[in-house]
């Protein structure tokens, strides 16, 4: 079977400078591969590199079909005057030919999405006026819509309610089953746990594979360094992580 | 003294009146249309900037008897371009860079009127217009620039929108996000110059984003905002003509008067 998402040797940068470097790993249909490490440690050179906004460095990628990428929430202009709806039907714009006006089945689908994940009452709200896990649902909508094989989500669960997080996860859960492959990075070390796979970043591929084989104290040190926590000494490696945020 | 106000018809009766409405109308449509998707970019000092940088080459095409509309394209479309591969390389043009530029182009396009060309009196009109003095050709530009407007509005708009909203998932999606970037910075640029003749070199502002920037204020949506700044326009553009008319001042420092007056009234309204 072909793998969904390929990286083969992948380093990728800006500016001729490489900020991530040989990063190997293959995910298939049907399954969910969380991506770990330290803000500045890759997670976003990555998706960049996935969605092609990067070319490599060196190395290959390949992915089956046009993924539907979902930026950080901050990389979105709150300022813009869109609905939810608006959001929703950005995704449908290359689905056909996006010079032409939207048409009734683009609303059906957009519509149709937004209440997938639970905000069809809120369509015609401005994007800038939902709190960060509506706004985070409604960019998943805008995701959906575009039916892709692939999804990359970037931080979906930063900054989001409890309610929306749950939401969110259970939508993970569903496109799985879908047979859809998804790559999602997060800071959150414990809910990598619920992930088919695991890809630890920190500049360079740190480890890859199955949580139980990944999730280790040393693989953590050796990818968050002195931002890793270790919550218990004995058992299972639980930790938090400690970001600092630019802004 | 203020002269008793004179009959609003006057502005359809006259002849060089109805030319200036005329022209007023059709940038009215370019540049509210343009106008929205250049406030909603925030390319507000690039479209000011582009007007400024057409002014040496609109003095040098007046000595020399090259036409004006030409050179104009010319040094607008060299900057738009300059600014676009900036952008592309992942660095905007600094605000410091532009400032620079403006200074530039307005001195050096003075001192070429003044020495080089010895027509000062021509420079008022190459920077701030002449709305009552417009020809066939002046017209038939607005026209043909309030046309590619609506055109690109109604066919770019929803990728404008989506780019400007989100442009990392616009460009993963495989929007083609650079070319309709160009393409925006290019058709700012050409009606840029297309309002030249009549609002001038430093008062283009009040053509492409006064309008805008008010109907922003005013409306809560992309599609409201866009018919919304047109109409700002072409109230703004009558209502300042007819001012120049009855006070006796040029109509172009009146339009963008009136349309500042209002856009302050307006922010202070909707705070």
């Amino acid at each position: 079977m072909t793998a969904a998402v390929r990286a083969d040797g992948l380093t990728a940068g800006y500016g001729g400078r490489a900020v991530l470097r040989d990063v190997s790993f293959e995910l298939e249909r049907g399954r969910t591969l969380c991506v770990l490490g330290p803000n500045g440690g890759g997670k976003t050179t990555l998706f960049r590199a996935l969605t092609r906004e990067l070319r490599p460095l060196a190395g290959i990628v390949h992915l089956d079909g046009r993924p539907a990428y979902v930026a950080q929430t901050e990389r979105t202009r709150l300022d813009f005057p869109v609905s939810a709806l608006d959001v929703a039907l950005m995704g449908t714009l290359p689905r056909g030919r996006w010079w032409l006006p939207a048409r009734h089945a683009d609303h059906a689908a957009a519509l149709a999405a937004l209440a997938r994940v639970g905000v069809r009452e809120l369509a015609d709200t401005r994007f800038g006026e939902l709190s960060g896990g509506q706004r985070q649902r409604v960019l998943l909508a805008r995701a959906l819509v575009q039916e892709a094989g692939v999804l990359l989500l970037d931080e979906p669960l930063a900054g989001v309610d409890p309610a929306s997080a749950e939401t969110i996860a259970s939508l993970f859960g569903e496109l799985r089953r879908e047979g859809r492959a998804l790559l999602v990075s997060t800071h959150d070390v414990e809910s990598a746990r619920r992930f088919d796979l695991v890809l630890c970043l920190n500049g360079r591929q740190i480890a890859f594979g199955p949580p139980d084989d990944t999730l280790d104290r040393a693989t953590l040190e050796s990818t968050y360094g002195a931002e890793l926590i270790v919550l218990d000494e004995a058992g299972p490696t639980r930790a938090i992580t400690v970001q600092h945020h630019e802004h | 003294m203020i002269a008793a106000a004179p009959s609003p018809l006057d502005l359809v009766d006259l002849p060089f009146m109805r030319t200036a409405l005329l022209e007023l109308g059709l940038l009215a449509v370019a540049g509210g249309l343009l106008g929205t998707w250049i406030v909603l970019r925030r390319l507000a000092f690039f479209s000011h900037a582009v007007g400024t940088a057409t002014f040496p080459g609109l003095v040098v095409a007046n000595a020399t008897g090259f036409s004006a509309q030409g050179a104009g394209l010319a040094a607008a479309l060299l900057y738009a371009g300059g600014v676009e591969r900036a952008g592309r390389q992942g660095r905007a043009p600094g605000d410091a860079a532009t400032g620079v530029l403006l200074v530039a182009a307005l001195a050096g396009g003075v001192v070429l009127a003044s020495d080089v060309s010895h027509s000062g009196a021509a420079v008022d009109q190459l920077l701030f217009g002449t709305l009552l003095g417009l020809g066939h050709g002046d017209l038939a530009l607005s026209a043909a620039a309030a046309v590619v407007a609506v055109a690109a509005t109604a066919t770019v708009g929803r990728a404008w929108t989506a780019i400007g909203f989100d442009p990392d998932s616009a460009r993963a999606q495989g929007l083609p996000a650079d070319r309709a970037d160009l393409l925006l910075l290019g058709l700012v640029a050409a009606a840029v110059v297309a309002a030249l003749p009549a609002v001038g070199a430093l008062l283009v502002t009040s053509v492409f984003v006064v309008p805008a920037a008010c109907a922003r204020l005013l409306t809560g949506s992309v599609r409201s905002m866009l018919p919304c700044a047109v109409a700002v326009a072409l109230v703004q553009g009558a209502l300042g003509l007819y001012l120049a008319y009855w006070l006796d001042t040029p109509p172009g420092p009146a339009v963008a008067t009136l349309g500042a007056v209002s856009y302050a009234l307006l922010a202070l309204v909707r705070r």
